[in-house]
């Protein structure tokens, strides 16, 4: 490779990663809790894991319980009991208000009430949008997943000794080497789950961006078009109302015409749930779409639509046999959110995402100290105080969630962790503008992370009886997690150098000049 | 004009080309695909096109960035994004 562009390269990779570093710190960290979605949130009530064992789904008694609970919308969501929930959701989704949603027990099909805690959607919007207004969070997760991708690609042409840099860490010879080495390491070794993520990624957040584009090329502009052509029709209403088609038996009737797909959502467009004889009445066009996973397949979103009034089958959508293209395209959410395998693969999944994170900071302090800045300088305080903190604020927020569950009325319980989110990560932020000793405030901030998790398992001990030894299932595996971050965040606390050890290494080895070692390597 | 040609030169001109410059050229890039792509039904021809946006994004990132100035950058890009969008034109007009 010629030396411009080996620099070239090396500057845009430096550049992008400290353009976007921070933001990609915040999608990448925020991907962990939101990979965890259900699990978390599973574990967090107690109710949910106190549930009866879950009996088959009934659709029909599912609609007959909404009746009677007055969830009497015409167009909603029915999420069946899952692998880890043993609950039916009933949702409903509108503008501009807060969504009604309701949980039934899959085994006698009673209302509960739903977890006032929020923290598991708190986490994965912030992945998902940064909490910001749609759709511009979105595009903003798109970008920096670009940027993520530019910066792995620049990444792999200019470190050509790939073969060595697998296997090198110097951690007894200066900082700045043990920063580069740790950064290449975490890099190679993450790799392919770091590329699937940025790619997949980019294309999620962006999709609405081309989507208009596409639908100009293809539908003339009918966006409306375009969507129907991909994921289906939309009830068309007539205004006539007849009778339902027994649903259980098209529930039943999936498993002929679409097999080993593991069925995750129904929606119901047309449906009059209220009529004088007490029977479900639906509209002339009234429709029943199942969405969900074909299980031995990666392109695997497969999708089908009934009418509700004849159970004629209307739509099929599945990617399975169909072009190139849109079997790639069908595994970007499988691959992105691990919609196959098992919870082994969610975890290389979040051990890669940490090692990205690891990645986002080595990369930014590698830059600084480059340019001869430490601790002082306001990018190595901005780093600090929002990628730091962001993961102190998780940490407390999950100890305060439990916390509230005793302290806090049910009402107040989600108002309360999102302001103790938003107020512990706030100063986190500020934080490394008052004190001076950044080091000392890294130090300090695993601590207290690992605090916030050991906390919050005590907390959950202590007010639930849940102490870790007497768990089991979904609950035990959860809080095993969590353990293994706090001893994680004990193992970096321990492991990370001090600024006096640093001094001290720097000094001894003074003969060996780290920039003409760097340089050296590098070309 | 000579203020603008040095601008164009420099290496803010190379980012541009880099970063809007070969934005512009993919969306126009995919259009052409999207358009012209020759198997499959219309879905196909969709995913043609909107699957791989971000590696034609990336690539000509890098075709600009690596150019040795400013103009070499928009250069190549524009030799890309006008032919393309020739045919995005003539195909949009011909449907």
């Amino acid at each position: 490779m010629q030396q411009q562009t080996h620099k070239t390269l090396y500057s845009s990779h430096a550049w992008i990663g400290i353009i976007s570093g921070i933001l990609l710190f915040i999608v990448t960290f925020s991907g962990i809790p939101a990979l965890f979605d259900h699990e978390i949130e599973f574990w967090q009530y107690p109710a949910y894991s106190e549930l009866d064992e879950k009996k088959p789904f009934d659709l029909e008694q599912s609609l007959q319980t909404a009746k009677a609970i007055d969830f009497t919308y015409d167009n909603f969501f029915i999420q069946p009991a899952g692998e880890i929930n043993k609950h039916i959701t009933l949702a409903y989704f509108t503008q501009d208000k807060e969504p009604d949603i309701r949980y039934l027990s899959a085994n006698n099909y009673q209302e509960f009430p739903s977890s006032p805690s929020e923290i598991s959607h708190l986490f994965s919007h912030l992945h998902t949008d940064l909490h910001l207004p749609n759709p511009w969070g979105r595009y903003l997760v798109g970008l920096s997943g670009m940027a993520m991708l530019l910066a792995i690609i620049a990444g792999i042409i200019i470190h050509v000794k790939w073969r060595k840099e697998f296997v090198m860490l110097r951690p007894k010879r200066s900082w700045r080497l043990l920063l580069t080495d740790q950064h290449k390491l975490l890099g190679l070794w993450s790799l392919p789950f770091t590329f699937i993520l940025a790619f997949t990624g980019t294309i999620l957040g962006l999709l609405g961006l081309i989507s208009p584009i596409l639908a100009l090329a293809a539908f003339n502009g009918d966006v409306e078009k375009a969507t129907v052509a991909v994921l289906g029709p939309t009830a068309e209403v007539t205004g006539e109302y007849t009778p339902v088609y027994p649903l259980n038996e098209l529930w039943h009737r999936l498993e002929i015409d679409a097999p080993d797909t593991s069925m995750e959502l129904i929606q119901i467009s047309g449906l009059k749930l209220l009529t004088t004889k007490g029977t479900l009445a639906t509209d002339r066009g009234g429709i029943i779409k199942f969405s969900g996973y074909h299980k031995n397949k990666l392109s695997n979103l497969e999708s089908i639509t009934y009418n509700l009034s004849t159970g004629e089958k209307i739509h099929q959508g599945s990617f399975i046999g169909k072009g190139p293209f849109q079997r790639v395209f069908a595994t970007v959410t499988p691959l992105h959110y691990v919609l196959f395998g098992d919870v082994w693969l969610k975890v290389c999944y979040a051990l890669s995402a940490l090692a990205g994170c690891g990645l986002i900071l080595t990369g930014n302090m590698l830059w600084l100290h480059r340019r001869g800045h430490g601790m002082a300088h306001w990018l190595s305080k901005l780093t600090l105080g929002i990628c730091g903190g962001l993961v102190v604020s998780t940490s407390l927020t999950l100890a305060l969630s439990q916390a509230l569950y005793g302290l806090a009325s049910p009402e107040e319980h989600h108002h309360l962790e999102e302001l103790g989110f938003w107020g512990f990560w706030l100063l986190t932020i500020v934080l490394p503008f008052i004190f001076k000793d950044g080091f000392s405030l890294s130090h300090y901030f695993l601590r207290i992370t690992a605090a916030g998790f050991v906390a919050t398992l005590v907390i959950d001990g202590f007010l639930h009886g849940r102490w870790i030894w007497m768990s089991e299932g979904w609950v035990f595996n959860v809080q095993t997690g969590i353990l293994f971050s706090a001893l994680l965040f004990i193992y970096l606390d321990w492991k990370m150098p001090k600024q006096a050890t640093i001094r001290k290494a720097a000094e001894s080895s003074s003969n060996v000049d780290d920039s003409e070692f760097d340089n050296a390597q590098a070309s | 004009m000579p203020q603008f040609s040095s601008m164009i030169n420099s290496n803010a001109g190379r980012i541009s080309a880099a970063i809007f410059g070969s934005f512009i050229t993919t969306v126009a890039l995919t259009v052409c695909i999207t358009v012209v792509w020759p198997f499959g039904d219309t879905i196909e021809k969709i995913f043609a096109g909107g699957t791989f946006f971000f590696v034609f994004w990336a690539s000509l990132f890098y075709w600009a960035i690596l150019a040795a100035n400013g103009k070499k950058a928009w250069l190549r890009i524009l030799a890309l994004f006008f032919p393309v969008l020739a045919i995005d034109i003539i195909s949009l007009i011909i449907k």
